[in-house]
This record gives structure tokens, sequence and C-alpha cells, in this order.
């Protein structure tokens, strides 16, 4: 295939002045005649928010905190580009495979230096030409359509040989987006039996986790990580695993390797910080929450509940100044938004009740319950971090409102019942914890159970109105939203003069993919809704993306 | 600065330096006009090498308990690879007839390390292009179950003494032909499937046969 560079357009990410111009010379030798350079990745962003390319060509060492592959993962998360665009990662490293990332993530091909301008061009041909071959299959996926985009990796397996690896490869991916574990896992196994690329096994290992075989997905990553030490997503997954099987200490090992081999990640430093914190590793918890933080002054994904998280391990090591500087230090960057003022605010009260300052404790704490009044929230540990300080400083309502809050919306979490109960008993209130946590979840608990067994005797109408009262209880719970929307669909489906309930199941899923996007129900039940919706001719909106929902996870 | 961070950045501008250097003899065009396009040829053809080395030293400097480990085996089109060593061979010495080539019962795609196959495979382009008196083929075909890469040339051959110590396994003399021969056998070693071990194979039929076979 001859691929047309005349009507393209290319990005050159590039810290070196030369490098850019080369490349430039080079992609005009080929034909575009519009080439834009960007020197930092700061600067990429901008230019790929104002213009579409085709092409991006990115150096893997961008000479700041932030490499080409994080850079790559930004663009993703902020949707600024999407499957179509051809991505060629340049590094000096014959070590790329550090940077390989998981498929969503991944470059469409790495070029190794040196090279010349034969073998860029020879890269940039087939990245384009598979373009090419996806472009009808890709252009299904990000509508949503999956079983269109099924179709389509079907089609290419069978007419294009050469892109067959390529095409499993993207059908695993719909597959798991669409919540088919089963035959996911039987796709992967087949391209095992193929070869045992690491790609292919990450994959396995990802599908047998979703079906919750996180057993045997730990024996299989075990053996993954071994032998490819510096495949990072192994690493990460093989956590995931671990925490489901509550198998704290090793995920933090796993967690620790990852690390080690890729620190640059502020992502992976936070959970490494919040296992960490599980496990009452306080000094880990404090280096980890202090990479993203530091590190995170380049990333898009630093939120203002990383300060919050670093502020907590020092208040819990007795460092209140420490505790305090981190938010005093911070506080330009967190009055810019509702939610890092209730950080700020919690944070400098609990400091000085801890410290014994009564006064200045209850008047940041009064600020803070301005702020949540106002609508800013927070993560359910800040919430309890407010209950304490709010209790410390006798205002026993509002912390009974916060306990309350959290308890209904994470009434499944020991971790977080046991803080609350602790806070409780640190004000000398041991008894009152109980109470507030039952009188609060009362009523959510009896809601659902109705709800479930309404559904299971097959009133659905009443079911969908006792688990809809439900999700109102709880709007933060991921397990009550989609029980609700999963039931309310099961309605419509059976009487389609319900379908208005569609629109707020919509509401349901897009808010439990913010509150819990990998959870293993989600691809499913978005599924479902698009072919519920198709069934009765309305035209579904394109679900969330995985990736848009990982800032302040 | 550390020692080691020293160590990086050299090696870093060094990389750099060198495909700033390839890209711009890339960008001189010829003229048709021997004393012109006969240095411009040697001298891209001499960058090419001087990387080769270096990708090559680093790598087993990497790897100090010797061998080379692939770390990036993955599904590539057969076609697409012949066809860039075809082109690459082209753009060194215009003057050549190279022709790529990929045999009827070649599946369309193979499992092997591309970047650490090209390398090596390049390796016997540069020679060949040194060489050969007219002409280049490069060829993709099945052998005894595996997918074998040949280049093949016009020149007068291997000399026997190299093709001796390719096919008695033993050591290659450490400059010239027979280090690139070294690094080959070793990339081709790595390359393993189903217990079956990858072969450099080296022979003369009217002019020399450089073959890689991946399992």
């Amino acid at each position: 295939m001859v691929i047309e560079y005349k009507t393209k357009t290319a990005l050159v990410i590039d810290d070196y002045p030369n490098m850019r111009s080369a490349f430039r010379t080079a992609l005009a030798a080929f034909g575009l005649t519009k080439v834009d350079m960007a020197a930092t990745a700061a600067e990429a962003l901008g230019r790929v928010k104002n213009t579409r390319y085709d092409i991006i060509i990115s150096d893997y060492n961008l000479g700041e905190s932030r490499d080409g592959q994080q850079l790559l993962e930004e663009m993703r998360h902020l949707g600024l580009i999407g499957l179509e665009t051809a991505y060629l990662m340049v590094t000096a490293e014959s070590l790329y495979e550090k940077v390989v990332a998981a498929a969503e993530l991944a470059p469409d091909d790495y070029l190794i230096k040196p090279f010349n301008a034969d073998i860029m061009r020879s890269r940039l041909d087939g990245i384009l030409a598979k373009k090419e071959a996806f472009a009808q299959t890709y252009r299904h996926f990000d509508r949503g359509e999956m079983e269109a985009a099924l179709a389509g990796c079907d089609e290419l397996m069978k007419s294009q040989p050469k892109y067959l690896v390529d095409a499993m490869r993207f059908k695993g991916e719909v597959l798991v987006a669409m919540g088919r574990f089963d035959e996911a896992s039987a796709l992967y196994n087949e391209i095992v039996r193929l070869r045992a690329v690491p790609w292919a096994r990450l994959g396995l290992a990802r599908t047998l986790h979703l079906r919750n075989k996180s057993g045997e997905a730990e024996v299989m990553l075990e053996d993954l990580v071994s032998q490819y030490p510096e495949l990072i997503p192994g690493h990460d997954l093989l956590a995931d695993v671990q925490i489901a099987q509550e198998k704290y200490q090793q995920a933090q090992m796993s967690l620790q390797r990852g690390v080690s081999t890729s620190g640059k990640s502020i992502l992976r430093q936070r959970r490494l910080g919040e296992v960490a914190y599980h496990n009452g590793d306080l000094n880990t918890a404090e280096s980890a929450f202090d990479a993203t933080v530091q590190k995170g002054k380049y990333s898009i994904f630093l939120a203002p509940n990383d300060f919050a998280n670093l502020s907590r391990v020092y208040l819990d090591q007795g460092e209140t100044a420490d505790a305090m500087r981190v938010i005093q230090d911070n506080r330009k960057l967190l009055q810019e938004s509702d939610d890092g003022k209730l950080v700020a605010s919690v944070m400098m009260g609990l400091a000085h009740s801890r410290s014994g300052n009564a006064a200045e404790a209850q008047r940041h704490m009064n600020d803070a319950l301005k702020m949540k009044q106002l609508g800013a929230s927070g993560k359910p540990e800040l919430l309890l971090d407010m209950a304490e300080g709010c209790l410390q400083a006798g205002l026993a309502d509002a912390a009974a409102a916060l306990v309350g809050e959290v308890a209904r919306n994470a009434h499944d979490s020991e971790q977080l019942l046991a803080k609350a109960k602790r806070i409780y008993h640190d004000a000398g209130k041991p008894d009152e914890a109980q109470e507030v946590i039952r009188q609060a979840t009362e009523q959510v608990v009896r809601l659902s159970k109705e709800g479930a067994l309404l559904a299971q005797r097959g009133d659905l109408v009443s079911a969908t109105k006792q688990l809809f009262q439900a999700a109102k209880e709880s709007p933060r719970n991921p397990r009550v939203l989609m029980n609700a929307a999963w039931v309310a669909m099961r309605l419509v489906e059976q009487d389609p003069v319900q379908s208005p309930y569609l629109a707020q199941v919509r509401l349901l899923l897009d808010d439990a993919a913010y509150l819990a996007p990998d959870h293993p129900r989600l691809g499913g039940l978005q599924t479902k809704l698009r072919s519920v919706e198709a069934a009765l001719g309305i035209k579904s909106a394109a679900p969330r993306k995985r990736m848009g929902q990982m800032n302040g996870r | 600065m550390e020692d080691n961070d020293l160590y990086a950045a050299l090696l870093h501008e060094m990389k750099n330096n060198l495909v700033l250097l390839a890209m711009t003899l890339d960008n001189i065009p010829h003229c048709g006009q021997e004393p012109h396009d006969a240095p411009l040829d040697a001298a891209r053809l001499l960058a090419q090498r001087t990387s080769e080395r270096l990708m090559q030293s680093l790598l087993l400097y990497k790897n100090s308990q010797g061998g080379v480990v692939l770390n990036a085996v993955d599904a590539y089109s057969t076609e697409d690879f012949i066809h860039e060593l075809a082109l690459h061979a082209r753009s060194l010495k215009a003057s050549l007839k190279v022709t790529g080539l990929v045999d009827a019962d070649v599946p369309a795609i193979w499992f092997f390390d591309r970047n650490m196959l090209e390398m090596a495979m390049i390796n016997a382009v540069h020679n060949s292009i040194s060489y050969a008196r007219e002409q280049i083929e490069i060829l993709a075909s099945l052998r005894d179950g595996m997918l074998a890469i040949s280049v093949r040339d016009d020149s007068d051959g291997y000399p026997a003494h190299i093709l001796e110590a390719v096919a008695m396994d033993r050591p290659l003399q450490s400059n010239g032909t027979g280090l690139g021969l070294r690094f080959a056998r070793l990339i081709a070693r790595a390359h393993q499937n189903e217990g079956r071990i990858g072969e450099l194979r080296l022979y003369n039929d009217n002019g020399a046969v450089f073959e890689i076979r991946v399992p």
C-alpha cells in the first residue's frame, strides 16, 4: 500500500532543537506540508488541544519530569487523541520494553535510536497502513458500537492475515470493554497458544481477574514478571489481583517493584502510598505520597486529595508541623478548586486539633463545613478526617452527618467503618459510632434488600422504585448504583413503556463509571444499556471512556 | 553530576548526534554524478555502520552475563520486514539492483524480535553492499519449519575460513565481517520456540548468502 503523506498533519515533540528540525526535514521529504513542533510536554498538550494530528512523533526522553509515555497517557486520558492518530515513540533505549504499556496506552510503534530516514519512513508506513485497515473498526469502538467493532475485528482476522494478531488483540480489548470476559479469556488463550507473548499473557491474567479468578491470575502474573521484570503493567495488575484477595503486604511489594522500575507515574506512586498506608507502613506511605506530590507538579493526574494523603501520614506520625507545611506550601494550588479548599481546611483543622489548638481547629472546621455545603466533595477518608475534627471541636451533629454520609456510601468497607469507630472512640464516645452508622445505613440496607427480593419475585416495577431510592441514599456507592441500573434495564426490556427510566440508568452508570472505572460489572451493564436502547430504536450516546476517570480515584 | 549520569548523558548525546548525522546525509540528494554520489553513498553507509556497532556494543554491555535477551518478540508482517530491508539497501547504494522477495508459502506473520533481527540483517545488507557487483536479493522463505531470512549477493563469496568458523561453530575473528557475524549468531540463537533454536547459516552460491533461521 502506498501511503499518501501530502494531506497528513504531524506533530513532532522533542526537547532537542536539532532533532526537531531533522524530523521536520525528513517529514517534508515524505511529502508532508503541515508539521508542528513542540519542545516540551506542556507545549505538546497545548498543540493537541487545538489541532487534530494524523501523526505524532515523540521522543521518550523529554528532559523534564514527564516522559513521552506519560505524555501519551495524559493525551489519551484527556481524550485529545484517538485510536486514529498514529503515535510513534522515539527512544534512545534499546530497553524500550521498559516503556511498553497496556495495549490501550501503548504507542503504535517504537523507533530506536540511532535510526535514519528510511527506517522512520517504514515505521510510519506500517502504522498508517494499519490505521487505514482498522479505521472503520476504530470508529465503531469510539462510538460505543461494540457489536460492529467486534464484527470488524472478525472481518480483519479473516481477510487480512497480516493483521491477524493485531485484530485479535483489539478484539480482546473490545470484549473486555463489553464485559464479555469469558470470551476474552478464550481469545487470549488462543493467542498464547500461537506464541506466549507478554501482552497476551497479561490480557489473559486480566480477564481471569475480572472473572474473579484472582488466584489463577496471580500465579500467572508472578511467572510473567519473574520472566520480564521490566513489564510494569504486570506489577500493577499483580497488585490488583493481590488486593482482590486481601493480600495487602504482597500487593505493596508488587507496587514497590513497579515503582523501582519506573517511579515517574504518579498513579502508581499514589497507589503504593494507599496500600502502604492500609498496611500501616507509614514510612513507605510517606515517601510514596511525597513522590506523588513532587512528580505530580508536571502531571494532570495530581488531585487535591494527594495533599490530604501526605498530610494525613504526617499527622499519624505525630509530625504536625509537617502536616501543616504540606498544605501551606501548596496553598495556592489548593485554593484553585472547591475540593482543594476543602482539603486545606480539613487538614489544617485536624492538625490544629491534634496539637491542642482548639480555637484554630474550630475555625478551620467551620470553613470546611461551609465548603462542603457549597458543594465541595472529598474522598471518604477526608470526610472522616473532617468528622474527627468536628467531633473534637464539639460539632457533634456535623460529625454524625459526615460519618453517616461515608457509611451510606461505603456500608461494605470494613476499613472505613473501623476508622469511623476509632474517631468516636478517641473522642471518648465509643458507643455512639455504632448507632450513627446503624441509623445512617438502615435505610439503604433495607431498600437494597427489599429491592433485591422484589426483583427475585418478578415485581420489577416496585423493585426499580426501591433500588432507585437506595441509589439516591447512597449516590457514591457504585454497587448500589449498578444494582439499580440492572433492575431498571430488565424492567424496560420487559415493558418498553418504562423506557423513560433509561435516561436515569445512563446517569447511574456514568456515576458508577466515575466511582469505580475498573469494576468488572461495568462494561457488561454499559453494553446492555446500548443493546436495550438499540432494541427500542433509541440513539445512544458514547459511554464514558474507562480512561476518563482516573483522576481523583 | 554522578559518573553514571555522565556516562548516560554522553551516550544519549552520541546517539542523538548519530541520528542527526544519518538524517543530514539522507537529506543530501544524489546528483547522478559519480564523484558526488559515490562518496555520499560511502558516507551514508559509514554512518549506518557506526550506529550499528554502537548499538551492538551497548546491547552486549547491558547483558554482561553474555548472550542477548529478547524482550520484544511479537507478531510482525514478513512482507513488511523484507520490504523494509530492501528499501534500506536501495537507499544506501543507488547503483545496485536490489530485490526483495517473499516465497508464497511464507506465512503473513511470524513471531520475532523485529529490532534485534533487523539489526542482524541490516549488518548483512551492509556487508553485501560493500562486496556485491551488481545485485542483492533479500528473501523470506520457509526452511525446515523455520522462517529463513537471507541476503544473497553476486560477490566472490565468503572466504573459506569464515564459512568454516560459522559451520563448525568456532570463534569468529574480532574485526570487520567477523564482528558482525558474531553478533548475528547471538541474535539468531536468542530466538527460541518450542524447543527449537534459531540458526545463522553462511554459504556461497554464485555469491555470498547470509541466512538467519527463526523458529
